[in-house]
C-alpha cells in the first residue's frame, strides 16, 4: 500500500513510534528526525539502530524502550549489512509460505560515522540489492558525538572536534572537506530514490521517507541534525540552525528519483553564511575572511546546483577547497 | 505463521555420493531448507557457498543468497535475519573469520541461532593456504557452539544437528560447524545423505521474540547500564552453554535413529579400553591418528585414540572419564598460542586445564603442526614414540615438540 504524502503536521497523526523512554540531550536533532521519520513510516516497520547517538542514548539505564515498533542494535559497521539480513528474512519467509504476505518496512537510522565511515561499504553493498521499501537514513550530525565529538568524514571544513582541536599551530580545526554521502549514493543504479533532508522545511523530512519507501527499490536520505552538544549551540536553536542551514546554502535539499534530479527547497534569496557559522560554537575560531571564503565556495556550487535542477541530471558539485592560511 | 515443510521427500535419494566437504554441507543446508544465506568468498570455505549458489540458479530449493562486501557484512546479515525468524547460513575461513570477529561475538550474545561453517584455514600474515585451527579456536570465548567434523560425511550431519541444537530454547546460541580445510573442503569421499527419516528431526525455527511488527514491539540488544543486567545477561548465555549439553545428546540420538549411523555426542574413541598411551586431537587427522594405533597396537603397543567432536561446551568431563587410566597422552595439535604457558598451543592446553582436575594426570606432551606444512603418519608414530619414552622415564625432556619444522626446535 502507498503512503500518502503529507501536507501538514497534523496529517502524521498523534501516533508516536519513537517516543518517551530516551536520555537523549535537550534540543537533539537525530531524536527529532527520528520521531519524524518513524511517524512518517507507520507501524509496519522494524527499526535497525547501530551503535551511535541513537544507540547509546536511546539505550536507558531503567530499561525503558523509546520504541513502540520492534527494534534492533547493529555494530556501528552493520547498518547496511542489518537491513538486507532483515529484508532478505521477511522476502524468504513470505515467499516460502511461512510467514503472512505484508509489507513490511525496514528502516536504518545510522549516524555519520555508521554510514559515511566504518559502515560505507556495507552500506553501498546494500543499495546494490533490489529489496522494496528498505530505507537507510543517515542522521548526520557531523561528528561522532555520543563518544564526545569526534571528527568523522561529514564533519565540515573548519570544525573544531575533539580529534580536530585548534591549537597553537593548527588554526583551522577540521581540515578535511565535508563528504557528501548522499552523492555517492546516487551512483548506485539499484537505488530507486535518494535525498537529502533537514529539519526545515518542517514536513521534507516525513515526505521524503514516505516516497522512499513507496519508490520500490532501497533508498538512502541523509538529514541534517544540529547537534547542539557538538556544534555549541543553545538547545532552542535546533530548528533554527537546521533553517539557517537550508537557508544560507550550507545544506541543499534536494532528491534523486530514478535517474532524475531536483532541488526541493531553493532559497529565494541565499542568506550569508555568517548567520549560520556564528550561532555554532564550533566554528568561533574562524575569521570573517575564513567564512567569506566558504560563502564564496557555496555561491559556486549552487551554480551547479541549480543547473542540476534546471537539467534534472546530476552534476557533482566540486569546488576547490578553502585554502587555510 | 505457518509450518515449516521438509523438501519434498522423494528427492533425497538415500545412496551413497562422492561428495567433498563442503559439498556435503550445502546438501545439509538444503535439507534444513534454510532461507537466507550470506556469502563472501574465502578459501577453502567458499566451495559450500558455490555448491548453495548453482542449487538456488538450478531452482533445487529457494533462499535468499546475499553476496556481501565482507565477512563482516555476512555475519550481521545472518544474525538480522535470523532475529526476523529466518532460518540461516554463512561460513568463513582464516583471517575472514576474524575480520567478522566484531558480528561474531555480538551472534551469540543476541543468542540468535545462526549456523556457520569454519573452514579451517592459516591466518595471515604470509598468506598460506595450509591448515591450522586458530581462525576457529580463537571463537572459544564468544558463546558458540563449536564442534568439529572428521570426515565429509560427518559434516553433513553435523550441520543438520548444529541446526537442531541451536534453534532448541534451551539453547539458542549459534553454532560453529568446523572441518579442517582441503583434507575435508576439497577432498571427495563416500558420503550417503539421510532418506526420509530424517523428515521431523528439525522442527520450524521460531525464535521466542522474532523481530516482526506482527508480534509486537520487541526492543532488542538496547544499551544497558552493567550494574543493572549485566552479570546476568552474561549468566543466560552461560546457563545455555550448560543446557547445551543435554540437546547434543537428545539431538545425537534421535539423528542416530534416522540414519545407519551412530555417533557418540561429544567423544570419539578406538583402542582404548585398555590403553596405556592415547593420541587426542579433533578432525580430519583422526584417521591418520587411528591408523598409527592399530598399526602400533600389531606390535602390542596399548595405544588408542581419542576424538573431540565438540570443542564448545568442551567435553571435560568426558576427557576425564576416557583418559582416566593411561599413563601419557599425545597431542595432536594444529594450533598456537605464542607466550602460552609452556609455550603449547591452544587445544593442548586447555586439555590440560581439563584433566588439571583428574584423580591421575598422565604426561600430556603436546606435538604442534603450525604453520600448515602437512604432517604424515610418520610424525604421529613419532609422537606416540616420544611420548612412550617420557613416560617410561617418568618425566618428559619437553613439553612441546614442533614436528614438521626443518632445522633445530630452539
Amino acid at each position: 500500500m502507498s503512503l500518502q504524502p503529507i501536507r501538514a503536521p497534523k496529517e502524521l497523526g498523534s501516533v508516536d513510534y519513537y517516543t518517551s523512554g530516551h536520555r537523549t540531550c535537550a534540543g537533539c536533532g537525530p531524536a527529532i528526525g527520528y520521531r519524524l521519520a518513524t511517524k512518517a513510516a507507520g507501524p509496519k516497520t522494524v527499526l535497525l539502530g547501530p551503535t551511535g547517538c541513537m544507540y547509546v542514548a536511546n539505550g536507558h539505564q531503567f530499561l525503558t524502550s523509546p520504541y513502540a515498533v520492534p527494534w534492533f542494535h547493529t555494530q556501528l559497521g552493520g547498518g547496511g549489512a542489518a537491513g538486507i539480513g532483515t529484508a532478505a528474512a521477511f522476502r524468504a519467509l513470505i515467499s516460502k509460505g511461512k510467514r503472512r504476505r505484508e509489507e513490511v518496512n525496514v528502516l536504518v537510522y545510522g549516524g555519520d560515522g555508521g554510514f559515511a565511515d566504518i559502515g560505507y561499504a556495507g552500506l553501498s553493498m546494500a543499495l546494490t540489492y533490489d529489496y522494496q521499501r528498505l530505507l537507510y537514513i543517515l542522521y548526520d550530525n557531523e561528528s561522532y558525538a555520543n563518544t564526545g565529538i569526534q571528527a568523522s568524514s561529514t564533519t565540515p571544513w573548519g570544525a573544531t572536534t575533539t580529534f580536530t582541536p585548534t591549537g597553537k599551530v593548527k588554526r583551522i580545526g577540521n581540515e578535511r572537506m565535508k563528504k557528501n554521502v548522499a552523492l555517492t549514493i546516487a551512483a548506485h543504479p539499484g537505488v530507486r530514490y535518494v535525498a537529502t533532508s533537514a529539519l526545515y522545511p518542517p514536513m521534507d523530512l516525513a515526505n521524503k521517507v514516505r516516497k522512499a519507501l513507496n519508490s520500490g527499490g532501497p533508498a538512502f536520505i541523509q538529514v541534517l541534525t544540529p547537534c547542539p552538544k557538538g556544534w555549541f549551540f543553545d538547545p532552542k536553536h535546533t530548528i533554527t540552525l537546521s533553517r539557517l542551514a537550508v537557508e544560507t546554502g550550507a545544506w541543499a535539499l534536494w532528491e534523486y528519483e530514478e535517474g532524475t534530479f531536483s532541488l526541493t527547497y531553493k532559497p529565494p534569496k541565499r542568506r550569508g553564511l555568517r548567520d549560520y557559522m556564528r550561532m555554532q560554537g564550533r566554528f568561533t575560531h574562524l575569521s570573517d575572511e575564513d567564512i567569506e571564503r566558504l560563502d564564496r565556495m557555496i555561491e559556486e556550487q549552487w551554480k551547479l546546483w541549480l543547473e542540476s535542477d534546471r537539467q534534472g541530471r546530476l552534476i557533482l558539485p566540486w569546488t576547490p577547497p578553502p585554502t587555510p592560511l | 505463521m505457518s509450518a515449516v515443510t521438509a523438501r519434498p521427500v522423494q528427492t533425497l535419494i538415500p545412496k551413497t555420493k562422492i561428495w567433498t566437504g563442503t559439498r556435503a554441507i550445502a546438501e545439509a543446508v538444503k535439507i534444513a531448507d534454510v532461507d537466507v544465506i550470506a556469502a563472501y568468498p574465502i578459501r577453502p570455505y567458499t566451495g559450500v557457498m558455490n555448491e548453495l549458489a548453482r542449487m538456488i540458479s538450478d531452482g533445487e530449493f529457494s533462499a535468499e543468497i546475499i553476496v556481501a562486501d565482507s565477512e563482516h557484512s555476512q555475519f550481521e546479515i545472518a544474525k538480522h535475519a535470523s532475529a526476523v525468524g529466518a532460518r540461516t547460513f554463512v561460513g568463513s575461513s582464516g583471517v575472514g573469520l576474524l575480520y567478522a570477529a566484531e558480528a561474531i561475538t555480538v551472534t551469540a550474545l543476541a543468542q540468535l541461532p545462526v549456523v556457520a561453517l569454519a573452514g579451517c584455514r592459516a591466518l595471515d600474515d604470509p598468506g598460506n593456504f595450509g591448515m591450522e585451527w586458530n581462525d576457529t579456536l580463537v571463537f572459544r570465548d564468544f558463546g558458540w557452539l563449536v564442534s568439529w567434523a572428521k570426515d565429509a560425511q560427518e559434516a553433513l550431519d553435523m550441520t543438520l544437528v548444529a541446526y537442531r541444537v541451536s534453534e532448541d530454547r534451551r539453547v539458542l546460541l549459534p553454532h560453529f560447524v568446523a572441518v579442517d580445510g582441503a583434507a575435508i573442503t576439497h577432498i571427495a569421499s563416500p558420503v550417503t545423505p539421510p532418506d526420509e527419516r530424517i523428515e521431523g528431526f528439525l522442527p520450524p525455527y521460531k525464535p521466542p521474540y522474532p523481530l516482526d511488527p506482527e508480534y509486537g514491539p520487541v526492543t532488542k540488544a538496547q544499551h544497558i547500564a552493567p550494574s543493572l543486567i549485566g552479570p546476568e545477561q552474561r549468566k543466560v548465555v552461560d546457563a545455555s552453554m550448560k543446557r547445551s549439553r543435554e540437546v547434543i545428546e537428545e539431538a545425537w540420538r534421535d539423528f542416530s535413529r534416522r540414519v545407519e549411523r551412530s555417533y557418540p555426542p561429544f567423544l570419539e574413541s578406538a583402542y582404548m579400553d585398555d590403553a596405556e598411551l592415547a593420541i587426542v586431537t579433533m578432525g580430519a587427522y583422526t584417521k591418520d591418528a587411528v591408523y598409527v594405533a592399530k598399526k602400533l597396537r600389531g606390535r602390542g603397543e596399548r595405544v588408542g585414540v581419542v576424538r573431540l567432536r565438540y570443542w564448545r561446551p568442551y567435553p571435560a568431563q568426558e576427557l576425564r572419564e576416557s583418559l582416566e587410566d593411561v599413563k601419557g597422552i599425545a597431542v595432536l595439535d594444529f594450533s598456537y598460542s605464542f607466550g602460552s604457558p609452556d609455550m603449547g598451543g591452544a587445544f593442548y592446553n586447555e586439555l590440560r586445564a581439563a584433566l588439571c582436575e583428574a584423580s591421575q594426570k598422565p604426561l600430556i606432551l603436546d606435538f604442534l603442526f603450525a604453520g600448515g606444512r602437512e604432517p604424515n603418519v610418520g610424525h604421529f608414530e613419532k609422537a606416540v614414540e616420544i611420548t612412550k619414552r617420557a613416560v617410561k622415564r617418568g618425566r618428559p625432556d619437553r613439553l612441546v615438540y614442533w614436528l614438521t619444522l626443518r632445522g633445530e626446535d630452539i
